[in-house]
């Protein structure tokens, strides 16, 4: 038998070498086994479905993104993220449940926050009860704030907060507006929304001819919206979920009535918005909190434009803001468990340095800048306004940031 | 002045949906007995049978009705043949728990098969309007409510003026002495749901140019059924077309002249006092046991 040869030595040598690169990174960070187990709950069924899933893509990117660049570093290894979620049905006690579920059967190290207000309200209840600092990216109504929780941390500012924006650009529109309508589905999001629409319209010099909430179990908005039309109001502001800014969308086309300019606080950047309503839904201003050209950036996405790209080629459709920023509010733990050196599986005490160390500091990451205030609302982060030009959202206001100009006012739909 | 006429025009439109989608509850309950609750989920599916015809084939959403008919005729034909039927003469609470059933088993379907997004049927014509003297009527909600009230004559012939009708009554009136007559009253069921099927899915394309279009649409469609068919009378067909413009009218003006949060309440206040005044509905022709 012939011994090993010259070849088959430095074959064997540089499989050896192969196998320790592949267990050490060039860092020399080894790999770990244990994940962090990471529990969230969405809808992705009921009448927020679409936005919740949205919440769930944007959770499942940060995991994909995170797991493959090694998982998370910590103490010189590198811990895969493992995530757990439920489809809550749209429903808050569901949520409730499910997050208990997550807590106590599941075994997961930490919670991150789901899709809208109500369901948002009852999960954190829940992992406030268990001692979880959630961080959530797309519920923001008051009721969340004012309850003295210390573990509930919210990526948006609160409801009354995003809508600001919207009137702010009012008066830099010309004609300027002086009068608005406001209409609100009578949920806690949209409810807040509109009042914060009206709270801030005085303040800019416009005058409110109408203010009406809604229930969600209205499916016709004509005559609703006939009874607006008839007060000739400049603007028309929306408290809104995406389904709502649809019916109300095809509603004015029904009836005929293009106030100058159409605003909502929630909607048209889901791109179910655009994909259903086409040409229909251009004109439309909408509250953000994120647009891909803000000069923001972060370690494990680069820039905002960057996290914007690859979201586009994982998805084939943009990211919306409140995808943005669960996955910022992913990266807050992120963080946290890296400076704060946790490895899996995290104890209650752990948890709670987290929860003091989010009220700490600020975070800057792809989404721009997060302080979490008393309440654990992000108090820094400024509202952009975008607006729907030729089928694409495009950043309006604040002007030293934005990226276009507004169009107003907008083109009766019979001359469209 | 106008806008009270405007209110009346509204309602009127909104009245001839809801009697549309009403029509096929009113015939499952009035013949069987079966108070199905899985009304709503065969106006989705309608509307999204429209919808994908549409998107995918590009043919106009008017002539994708008889598509949808005869789909949701076989659907319905199918499932009394294989599982209704079985339940007949049971107590209703076992009709309630089996379409519940479909309806969670449909939606459900559904939303795996397409997701939760929201869609609609955008077409050249959507949301065109006709004006005059200040009024506005949407040409879709139009063709919808002219649509409507020949589905529902179309019905009341074929109940009245025929002898697949008069069978279809008479089992309704008494099913073991039309059973004693020859009829062969499983053979009447399995076309009286066929038909309410096929008639809700109808009106689910009808009313997919004027609503958003989602896997969760139907429920609130089987509530409203619910709600016509009382004021309508229960299982008196033709009063669906009462009930509902009568449904359509009040939400209306109490949107217009009240607020939208009350039009939702008045509706379910309406359906009170009718139930405890003229159990029978507005006409009286309805059954009550």
């Amino acid at each position: 038998m012939k011994k090993p040869g010259k070849n088959l030595r430095s074959f064997s040598a540089g499989l050896l070498v192969l196998s320790c690169l592949f267990c050490i990174s060039p860092q020399g960070i080894t790999h770990a086994e244990q994940p962090y187990r990471i529990g969230f709950t969405v809808p992705l069924t009921g009448a927020f479905g679409k936005d919740g899933a949205l919440v769930k893509d944007a959770y499942v990117f940060w995991q994909e993104t995170v797991n493959a660049q090694g998982g998370i570093a910590v103490k010189k290894k590198r811990y895969p993220v493992e995530l757990i979620y439920y489809d809550d049905k749209s429903e808050p006690q569901s949520s409730a449940k499910l997050v208990e579920k997550l807590i106590t059967e599941d075994k997961v190290d930490l919670i991150l926050g789901g899709f809208g207000s109500s369901q948002v309200i009852a999960a954190s209840a829940v992992s406030e009860k268990f001692r979880y600092p959630m961080t959530c990216g797309a519920a923001s109504t008051l009721k969340l704030f004012d309850r003295g929780f210390q573990y509930y941390f919210s990526l948006l500012g609160k409801a009354p907060e995003e809508v600001r924006g919207c009137i702010e650009i009012l008066p830099t529109l010309t004609p300027r507006p002086t009068t608005a309508a406001i209409l609100g589905a009578n949920i806690p999001f949209s409810a807040d929304a509109a009042d914060g629409f009206k709270a801030y319209a005085p303040q800019f010099g416009i005058k409110v001819i109408h203010f009406e909430l809604f229930p969600m179990a209205l499916i016709d908005y004509n005559s609703l919206l006939h009874k607006v039309k008839g007060k000739k109001p400049d603007v028309l502001l929306v408290g809104s979920h995406s389904l709502v800014a649809i019916r109300v969308m095809k509603g004015l086309k029904e009836v005929d009535f293009t106030p100058q300019g159409v605003f909502f606080s929630y909607g048209p950047t889901v791109p179910d918005f655009l994909n259903s309503l086409a040409k229909d839904g251009e004109y439309v201003f909408a509250a953000s909190e994120w647009t891909p050209n803000l000069p923001y950036r972060d370690n494990v996405f680069g820039t905002a434009k960057n996290f914007y790209h690859k979201y586009v080629k994982r998805f084939g459709r943009p990211p919306d803001f409140v995808e943005a920023a669960s996955v910022a509010g992913a990266l807050v733990q992120l963080q946290a468990l890296q400076e704060l050196e946790f490895t899996p599986p995290l104890k209650d005490a752990d948890r709670e340095k987290i929860m003091k160390y989010f009220y700490s500091k600020r975070f800057d990451n792809f989404y721009g800048p997060i302080r979490f205030g008393p309440d654990g609302a992000n108090e820094i982060h400024p509202p952009v306004v975008v607006q729907v030009q030729g089928g694409k959202l495009v950043h309006v206001f604040p002007p030293d940031t934005a990226e276009g100009k507004p169009v107003y006012p907008m083109k009766p739909w019979k001359k469209r | 002045m106008i806008l009270f006429w405007q209110s009346l025009i509204n309602g009127l439109l909104l009245g001839g949906i809801y009697a549309a989608c009403s029509a096929g509850f009113s015939l499952a309950f009035g013949v069987m007995g079966v108070v199905n609750l899985s009304h709503g989920d065969f106006v989705m599916l309608g509307a999204f049978i429209t919808y994908w015809i549409f998107i995918l084939a590009g043919i106009d959403p008017f002539l994708t009705l008889p598509f949808t008919l005869l789909i949701l005729f076989f659907l319905g034909f199918f499932l009394q043949r294989l599982t209704i039927n079985r339940l007949v003469g049971s107590p209703p609470i076992m009709s309630y728990l089996l379409t519940f059933g479909f309806h969670l088993v449909l939606s459900n379907l559904a939303l795996r098969a397409w997701t939760a997004d929201f869609r609609t049927v955008q077409t050249s014509y959507s949301g065109l309007t006709i004006s005059f003297a200040g009024l506005v009527i949407p040409y879709s909600r139009l063709a919808t409510f002219i649509m409507a009230m020949a589905v529902i004559l179309g019905l009341y012939f074929l109940l009245y003026r025929t002898e697949t009708g008069r069978l279809i009554r008479a089992t309704a009136q008494d099913r073991e002495m039309a059973q004693l007559m020859g009829v062969k009253i499983f053979k009447i069921y399995t076309l009286t749901f066929a038909l309410a099927a096929a008639i809700t899915g109808l009106a689910g394309s009808l009313i997919s140019f004027t609503f958003v279009i989602h896997p969760q649409m139907g429920l609130p469609f089987t509530i409203t059924a619910f709600c016509v068919v009382v004021l309508g009378g229960m299982g008196y067909v033709p009063g669906t077309l009462w009930g509902g413009i009568i449904l359509g009218l009040v939400e209306s003006l109490a949107t217009t002249y009240l607020t939208a949060g009350i039009s939702v309440a008045i509706t379910f206040f309406l359906l009170l006092i009718i139930l405890v005044t003229r159990p029978q509905g507005i006409l009286g022709k309805g059954v009550v046991e």
